[in-house]
């Protein structure tokens, strides 16, 4: 009798098992969002997942965890039970934690779900500004010294690695760096005139662009920009940027390692489908990204070059806290 | 024309009245449950909102923001644990009246007088947008850290009893709010290398604490006294009453306004300012402030429901949020399609008018639910204490968990609700300590952004000062409040009126 109750609740707890994947998700999904309420990665994310949810047919419930750059969601997430029911909803910035010396966790502990789309950086400066494109401003630099100032967001922002790169390619510019909380309110700074040039990404500028708040300096991509057909590349002032461009941060869906195959499959189609949305396609070309949509090894490898790219370029420009061969980064 | 027939695109369909009026009611209730926050409302709502249209969704919004920001007002009359942060000023000559019975009156002043507020704050956004986020725009680094350090002298007005106690409490918020990561260089401040303290500490599981649980903690102690029982024959304030407080009332909205629609400031800020100008310019208050005092009331809830009309000022005309409810709104409008910016007013002036509209409704439905619901609500304070405590315990427990869904906020929250206690014997007050929470962001970002912007040169910083007018003010304003409150100031002010006479 008791035996065959055993048997009873074994058989019940493979075939368990072997249906959890087939009836994913069997209660609620939770969401978490690294950044704030109302910030990009908030919008994107809350814009693309009723999609996935609908596909899935489940609910995927959204929560903002904010701190710490992000790194609390992160290691909430991580810590989280592998079985697809918990989601980090994130940014491009926790591959930078660890030789920013934020955090000793970063997507290596995750599988990726979705990479949804890219961002494109541009450089915008105040409309009072005394130059009106990339080589005045470098020609204003280089006769005032230690007089223009650079709107920032902290180090591995945008802005930094942007900076970064400039002074690699052009060499260290004497330029002061006034860090604020985002992009937001740096962009709010430059209309404002208490910065007078930001490294920001297209999306997040491009109405104070149209309206004439702003004047754009140049474009950090390597392809003409459809929004901004007028805009100048970068590339045209200096060739050398082409060996870091094309870069941008970018968001991404992802699941702690360990999850089930099966499980992970079936988030990747379901975010697949969902990106192609014809409603948040135009969300995402509206706001100037680049929509990638991509998953699995194809995401891996993407998650791995950006890193290598990034956390190398931070490292020369010497402001890392750690060395990323400290972490078996490869130099690309 | 075409204007006016947005502006009434709410009372057009009956379908956008009944969602605002849904969202005022609500709005209401989340105000007044300390922990649940508008913020918090609204960024759910996107997602529930999502396959929704435009205009049904902002409409619950708007309702919700206005309803909100009113209901913090309920809790800190009734009980004293304001709702939200821009009701902590409300506190503290609502709850005295409570205590005396005036209930009733306490909260029927206050509705009429956010209902005031609310609509200078919709008016200024409706005819003087464009103007008003110029000015805000002009705000320099410089001068939000001068507007923090005119903030931090309300200190003076917000203690009660010694200064020192008030100072030292206001002190003690300021280090409260420097912990965590530094968020302009990520370096770790007052974390003494714990996981849990760098994040920072959560400002609303101090405040739920400090307010909440120290007030339930202290009325355990005369648990078996018997309940006042309140008046409720005159809720709806006399005409006269209203007329009364008709010229404070008009600065403080103003206040209000400007603080709301400044980038970084908010209805807190506003409120605790508007509190401390009408503590200033009331001269022989019938009842001091502190005890009852009905302007102490008029003045930070005409100043928070404005700030909600400054607060879409540059949302509407920059695209650029006025504070974390209007932050949300600018991404609910580009998940429905929609590109906020400068151009939003060119390309979509429709959107503007409806939203004022909304506003305008929203504003009328508070008045009408603030005045009906007063009965019911003033019975939670005959309810007997026994019952009541537990009560604000457990909203205390859910609010903190709320805000970030983190267990360690409960701690911080009940941590800071016994330490709240504590400082409540010795007589320390604790608006000071919530103050400087809010302020310490303000005053320490902008004092560096300000200084690095002029490569660390306290002579520059002090020349930009002078040359600017703003700033010149604000300086000017600074040192005023400063030296009036000096003993020092005292002695002259003698010495000129005896010349003065002779």
């Amino acid at each position: 009798m008791s035996r065959r109750l055993i048997g009873a609740f074994i058989a019940l707890g493979l075939s368990a098992t072997v249906s959890l994947a087939q009836e994913y998700p069997t209660k609620e999904i939770q969401g978490i969002i690294q950044w704030g309420a109302g910030g990009s990665t908030d919008t994107v994310m809350r814009s693309v997942t009723p999609h996935a949810e609908d596909v899935l047919s489940g609910t995927i419930v959204m929560q903002n965890m904010t701190g710490a750059v992000g790194a609390i969601a992160l290691n909430y997430v991580a810590a989280a039970k592998a079985d697809g029911y918990t989601l980090l909803m994130g940014a491009e910035n926790p591959l930078l934690y660890k030789v920013m010396g934020l955090g000793d966790k970063d997507y290596s502990e995750f599988v990726p779900i979705n990479i949804l789309a890219r961002g494109t950086p541009i450089l915008v400066a105040n409309n009072d500004a005394p130059f009106d494109d990339y080589a005045g401003m470098l020609d204003f630099i280089a006769k005032n010294p230690g007089e223009l100032r650079f709107g920032a967001t902290g180090p591995g922002g945008l802005p930094s690695v942007i900076t970064a790169m400039m002074n690699t390619v052009e060499g260290d510019l004497d330029v002061i760096a006034v860090p604020y909380d985002g992009d937001g309110p740096a962009l709010t700074a430059l209309q404002s005139g208490a910065i007078d040039v930001m490294p920001a990404v297209l999306g997040a500028s491009i109405e104070s662009i149209r309206a004439g708040a702003i004047k754009p300096i140049a474009i950090f991509d390597v392809k003409q920009n459809e929004k901004l057909p007028e805009v100048p590349l970068v590339t045209a002032y200096n060739e050398d940027y082409k060996t870091y461009l094309p870069w941008g941060p970018f968001f991404g869906v992802f699941a702690p390692k360990g999850t089930p195959d099966a499980v992970v499959a079936k988030l990747s189609d379901a975010y697949a489908q969902a990106a192609k949305s014809p409603d948040f396609i135009e969300l995402m070309d509206n706001r100037g990204f680049t929509m990638m949509g991509i998953s699995g090894a194809e995401a891996t490898e993407f998650l791995s070059k950006w890193q290598q790219g990034t956390a190398w370029l931070l490292q020369d420009a010497g402001l890392t806290k750690a060395s990323p061969e400290d972490f078996g980064i490869k130099r690309p | 024309m075409d204007t006016l027939l947005a502006l009434l695109t709410v009372f057009t369909q009956p379908q956008l009245l009944v969602l605002v009026g849904i969202g005022t009611f609500a709005g209401i209730y989340i105000g007044a449950i300390p922990g649940l926050s508008v913020t918090m409302a609204v960024s759910i709502l996107i997602s529930f909102t999502f396959s929704w249209d435009v205009y049904p969704a902002i409409s619950l919004m708007v309702g919700i923001y206005m309803g909100g920001v009113y209901g913090g007002s309920r809790t800190a009359i009734l009980l004293n644990i304001p709702g939200a942060p821009s009701a902590i000023a409300t506190a503290m000559d609502g709850y005295p009246m409570a205590q005396k019975g005036e209930a009733g009156q306490a909260i029927g002043v206050t509705t009429v007088m956010s209902f005031f507020g609310g609509l200078i704050g919709i008016l200024v956004l409706a005819i003087a947008a464009p103007f008003v986020s110029d000015f805000a725009l002009t705000f320099q680094p410089r001068d939000y850290m001068l507007l923090a350090v005119l903030g931090i002298l309300l200190v003076g007005s917000l203690s009660s009893g010694s200064l020192v106690k008030g100072i030292f409490a206001g002190a003690f918020g300021i280090a409260i709010g420097a912990v965590g990561r530094d968020p302009l260089t990520f370096t770790e401040r007052f974390t003494f290398d714990l996981q849990i303290m760098e994040g920072g500490i959560s400002f609303i599981a101090v405040m739920i604490g400090m307010f909440g649980v120290s007030e339930a903690l202290l009325q355990l102690q005369n648990v078996t006294m018997k309940a006042v029982r309140q008046k409720i024959d005159k809720i709806v304030p006399s005409f006269g009453t209203i007329k009364k407080y008709l010229p404070l009332s008009l600065q403080t909205s103003t206040i209000g306004v400007i603080i709301g629609a400044l980038p970084g400031t908010g209805g807190d800020i506003a409120a605790l300012m508007a509190y401390d100008h009408a503590k200033r310019v009331t001269k022989n208050p019938q009842v001091p402030f502190g005890k009852g005092a009905m302007e102490g009331l008029v003045a930070p809830e005409t100043a928070n429901n404005a700030a909600v009309g400054g607060a879409f000022i540059p949302m509407m005309t920059l695209g650029i949020p006025g504070d974390a409810v209007t932050a949300i709104m600018i991404g609910a409008l580009f998940i429905h399609g929609l590109n906020p910016g400068p151009m939003l007013m060119v390309d979509q002036p429709d959107m503007f008018w409806f939203i004022v509209g909304a506003l305008l409704t929203a504003n009328v439905f508070m008045l009408l639910f603030g005045l009906t619901g007063i009965r019911i609500f003033t019975k939670i304070v005959e309810m007997p204490r026994s019952i009541i405590i537990p009560l604000i315990l457990l909203l205390s427990i859910v609010g903190a968990y709320a805000v970030n869904n983190s267990i360690t906020d409960v701690y911080w929250m009940l941590g800071f609700g016994v330490f709240g206690y504590f400082m409540r014997h010795y007589g320390y007050p604790l608006g000071p300590v919530i103050l400087g929470v809010i302020l310490s962001r303000l005053l320490d970002d902008n004092w560096r952004r300000a200084i690095i912007s002029e490569r660390g040169d306290i002579g520059r910083f002090f020349e930009g000062v002078i040359t600017s007018p703003l700033s010149l003010t604000l300086f000017v304003a600074v040192l005023m409040i400063f030296i009036s409150q000096t003993p020092l100031w005292a002695t002259v002010k003698k010495r000129l009126f005896r010349k003065a006479e002779s």
